[in-house]
């Protein structure tokens, strides 16, 4: 008889550690459905998909052009200022300061950007493409790290680095580039979107509008466009038409308001600076004004910012298992795989602030919205993901069916990607966590959002600064995670 | 082929027709307002741009409104100069007024001086209407309106705080925030709250549309009354579009009688008002916490 | 047992075997013998796709799920003679009935230090080995093994034919080894691009004879 017991691996022991972290979460959190008939309301607006609303067809177009507009523009300045950092991302400083960039959602730095900009075009443009120029930055860098150097070795060392690039290092690399490249311009598209709830003129000024006054028929004729937009994306985005849709995309999105930098300037010496600082009160004041903020604020803030996140983590994680068979040839036949596909593609196009809210509207504001929005879209990313790496493992010709193949054969070859995928995403979910407590959760988002609808931008400031180090902590923690448990990822999982 | 071809010429019109709007107005300088978003926010754009059109056949200059999706925004908007007058609640016209100096409260509506919030709630609470604030109010959930609104946030908040001796996230089980008036009444009838703070005028315009299921949610109290609503015009308009030019807009909005235009705010006219009308705002603002 | 009649094969429009006529008698111990691309692997297939009921398999890549223990590998044999919960739970905490059996069929393969070792920490003989556990856990009236003992030393060879050929009554090895071949099987099969070409007794075989076989 063996002397030894079964020992289970490490990715086991840290998968239940993390189990245990969101059950003990789940005590604490608030998940209740608090409206009164919330079924009723449910019903109500999935019906109303039959008929959906397109009468003031004028806004939506509108709209609908400010989106992509914003969408293109953003990315293209994204790519431009993040390939110039991927060339000196290996100096710590550019290191550090894309991380903190990133750190902050598009959201606030929406918000950020609408006190110094106003309506100006430029809030939206910047709001995009500041963090997306670190995500570029970042993998950019990456890409170039893991490229094929061969070709490189082969150039006669004197010729300058600028040739070099350009004939032997870009050609190789251009596929990566441009995979990633247009990759991010879809989830731009869901960016640009989302920050029309904060009050730029795209889809989700309408669509929050809409929802705020309950026409579910107009929402949906808004979510019907948007879904056809992601899904024909690769028909009306073609390499050709870009510069054609870059030299328009400014015309869409301007507008007569003008920038001061006299509110610039305003902004930083004056808005941001602490109230104690501005009034000239001493350093016990000071003390006493940043305890407050942050024992009330900062602290219940990142308690829940935290409470959600794990919580979401981990059912993003059951729902990754249970969507990925959706699109697995090991499950299904051509016909249950598309329509596995299509349904996939309907969950993770849909933004998790745009389909919490939708939840909101419809429970009441408790977790539970939030929760439920953070793993279906998260779930359905990765579940793709997944699927399409099972459908790469052949199994023997003696293999075992349903249950015993999915637990026996699938789970175990594909865990340490599905690990890693969800570790990559563990970041993406805290700061959406964050995000979405602009929707009345009280995460950080909430603190946030409330001191700037109270327009005291110095909390509002102080408290966007420790979100973005909180989520470079748990970044921090998650590369240390995935390279203890020897997890690799593909980039296109960001 | 075809596709791309039908798109371009789409996209290229489309563009010329946004371009062509960028450059229209550029003679005069054009005056820019905005206001709170504080109902029925789908159709903001309808709800003013008449009034826009009736300034500028006032003033003679080109008058253009901006929507605006929060009540801050329109502060900071104000504040950037972007905006130059607007349509503020109480406590958003103290905000902007705090921070821009020289900026006037110029008129206000004639309901704005005896102003009034609501307390309703869903009929499963059976709650009956009370001279007194009814105290069977707690422990159950309730929503504001806008974080930055007067009627729907600063004075119920103020007069349930001071009814119960305590702040409203210990009376209430739940605290949220609507968005804005007509989203209140719209989550006490469905339930999704069992009681709201709301604007009497919104509740008011709600019941006579047949907005509004007496048998779902009611009114339950009366706040005393307040000021609220007020334009307010910034202090440098003058040295834009000359002097007496805040003079001229407090007189073409004191002499709007069109009733059509009128119910979008909706007031029955428009009266004087000044500054030192709204101190009594500021103190309560100052007193529960909301500006320093 | 078997019985195949004018069977042609293709592979992407390329035939791989050629009007394949074959009897197998029960316990019949058979080897199949030719060069790689002879299309031993693709006969043993054919054989499978036909009578697949009770047949264990030792295929060429092993088929192992190297995140899993040996234990579980082995285990994989019989996963479809018990309920799915009974093999989930397996998965959690192995049962002792199996634990006993597999332990026992990895001590004859001099595997049972390795009993709870992920298969993806193991060398390619030991991998081979444990997939061999892994159909004699699996048991049945067939065997169909490619090259079961291709990467293990020729003293384990032995034991590892012995333990199959003692386990199956009706034994199709595909073998690149002519003496094994000989020594363990009854019966040898010859095949060249797709075809038999010899079919003989194994008493009547002498391993020079099948020399010609790989011969250029």
């Amino acid at each position: 008889m063996p002397s030894k017991p079964y020992k289970h691996s490490a990715a086991w022991n840290v998968s239940w550690v993390f189990i245990f972290i969101a059950v003990g979460s789940l005590f604490v959190a608030d998940i209740e459905i608090s409206t009164f008939e919330p079924w009723g309301e449910l019903s109500r607006f999935f019906l109303a998909i039959f008929s959906p609303d397109w009468t003031h067809y004028k806004d939506i177009g509108d709209a609908i052009l400010q989106t992509l507009a914003f969408a293109i523009l953003g990315v293209v300045f994204g790519c431009v200022v993040g390939f110039a950092l991927a060339l000196v991302f290996h100096w710590r400083l550019v290191r550090t300061i894309c991380a903190l960039v990133r750190a902050v959602h598009e959201l606030f730095w929406a918000l950020i950007f609408l006190q110094i900009f106003g309506l100006h075009p430029l809030t939206g443009l910047l709001a995009i493409g500041l963090p997306y120029a670190a995500t570029f930055a970042k993998i950019y860098a990456e890409i170039l790290e893991e490229g094929d150097k061969s070709a490189l070795q082969a150039v006669d060392p004197k010729t300058s680095v600028i040739s070099v690039f350009f004939y032997a290092r870009l050609p190789d690399l251009w596929v990566h580039f441009k995979t990633y490249t247009l990759y991010r311009l879809e989830c731009a598209l869901r960016s640009s979107t989302v920050l029309g709830f904060v009050g730029l003129p795209t889809v989700g000024y309408l669509l929050s509008s809409a929802f705020l006054e309950g026409n579910y028929t107009e929402v949906w004729g808004l979510l019907l466009l948007f879904y056809l937009i992601i899904a024909t994306i690769r028909y009306w985005l073609r390499p050709k038409l870009l510069p054609f849709y870059i030299l328009v995309s400014p015309f869409i999105i301007a507008n007569d308001s003008e920038i001061s930098s006299e509110n610039m300037v305003r902004f930083f010496t004056e808005d941001i600076i602490p109230t104690p600082i501005r009034n000239g009160e001493g350093l016990v004041e000071l003390g006493q004004w940043f305890n407050e903020l942050f024992l009330t604020q900062a602290l219940p803030g990142i308690a829940n910012t935290l409470i959600l996140t794990q919580i979401a983590l981990v059912i993003t994680a059951i729902l990754t298992l249970l969507f990925f068979p959706l699109i697995s040839s090991h499950f299904f036949k051509q016909t249950g795989q598309t329509m596995g596909h299509t349904f996939l593609v309907i969950v993770r196009s849909t933004p998790e602030y745009i389909l919490a809210y939708i939840l909101l509207q419809l429970w009441g504001p408790s977790m539970l919205p939030a929760i439920i929005a953070l793993a279906m879209h998260n779930g359905a990313i990765i579940g793709h993901l997944i699927g399409r790496y099972s459908n790469e493992i052949t199994l023997r010709i003696d293999t075992v069916k349903g249950g015993n193949r999915y637990f026996y054969e699938l789970l175990p070859r594909l865990y340490g990607q599905f690990l890693a995928f969800l570790f990559y995403r563990w970041e993406i979910i805290l700061r959406e966590s964050a995000i979405l407590g602009i929707l009345g959760i009280a995460t950080l988002g909430f603190y946030i959002d409330s001191a700037i609808q109270d327009l005291r931008l110095d909390k509002a400031i102080i408290l966007i600064v420790i979100t973005a180090l909180l989520n470079v902590v748990v970044d921090s923690i998650s590369r240390r995670l995935r390279s203890r448990l020897r997890l690799k990822t593909a980039v296109e999982c960001s | 082929m075809k596709k791309t071809i039908i798109l371009s010429t789409l996209l290229i019109l489309f563009s010329l027709i946004s371009s062509t709007t960028l450059v229209a107005a550029d003679t005069q300088k054009t005056l820019v307002f905005s206001a709170i978003p504080d109902q029925d926010e789908t159709r903001l754009k309808q709800r003013f741009s008449g009034m826009a059109d009736y300034l500028s056949k006032k003033l003679n200059i080109p008058v253009k409104y901006v929507p605006v999706k929060s009540y801050s925004a329109v502060v900071t908007a104000f504040r950037n100069n972007q905006v130059q007058l607007a349509w503020f609640g109480g406590l958003s016209g103290v905000q902007a007024r705090l921070r821009v100096t020289d900026s006037q409260a110029i008129a206000q509506g004639i309901e704005d001086t005896q102003f009034h919030s609501y307390i309703i709630a869903h009929h499963s609470t059976g709650l009956k209407k009370g001279d007194d604030l009814p105290k069977g109010i707690a422990g159950k959930t309730f929503t504001f309106g806008s974080k930055g609104s007067t009627s729907g946030r600063l004075m119920p908040q103020f007069y349930i705080e001071k009814a119960f001796n305590k702040k409203t996230d210990a009376i209430f089980k739940r605290v949220g925030f609507s968005g804005n008036h007509s989203r209140t009444i719209a989550l006490v009838q469905t339930g999704a709250y069992q009681i709201g703070a709301v604007n009497f005028k919104v509740w008011d315009k709600a019941l006579k549309d047949g907005k509004v299921d007496l048998e779902k949610v009611s009114v339950i109290w009366k706040t005393p009354a307040y000021p609220d609503y007020q334009w307010t015009i910034r202090g440098d308009v003058d040295a834009s579009w000359g002097e007496g030019f805040s003079k001229k807009v407090q007189a073409a909005l004191l002499d709007l009688k069109d009733e059509a235009l009128l119910s979008k705010f909706p007031r029955s006219g428009f009266i004087k008002a000044e500054n030192s009308d709204y101190q009594p705002i500021v103190d309560t603002a100052k007193s529960i916490g909301l500006i320093d | 047992m078997i019985f195949l009649k004018s069977e042609n094969v293709s592979y992407q429009n390329i035939k791989t075997l050629h009007n394949i006529e074959l009897t197998v008698k029960k316990g019949e111990k058979l080897a199949l013998i030719g060069h790689s691309g002879s299309g031993k692997s693709t006969l043993l297939k054919l054989i499978y796709e036909r009578y697949s009921d009770n047949t264990a398999l030792v295929p060429q890549d092993y088929g192992l799920v190297n995140h899993l223990s040996v234990y579980h590998n082995v285990y994989m044999g019989q996963l479809n003679q018990n309920s799915t919960w009974y093999n989930i739970v397996n998965l959690v905490r192995p049962w002792q009935k199996p634990l006993e059996r597999i332990s026992i069929i990895l001590s004859q393969l001099q595997l049972e230090d390795y009993l709870f070792r992920p298969v993806g920490q193991l060398s390619g003989g030991q991998k081979q080995r444990v997939a061999v556990a892994r159909s004699l856990f699996q048991g049945g009236n067939l065997l169909l093994a490619d090259e079961p003992v291709s990467s293990v030393d020729e003293k384990q060879s032995q034991v590892v034919l012995r333990q199959l050929c003692n386990h199956f009554s009706t034994v199709v090895l595909a073998m690149h080894d002519t003496q094994l071949a000989l020594a363990f099987c009854d019966r040898i099969i010859g095949l060249e691009k797709g075809k038999i070409v010899l079919d003989q007794p194994s008493h009547k075989l002498a391993s020079q004879d099948l020399l010609a076989l790989y011969a250029e």
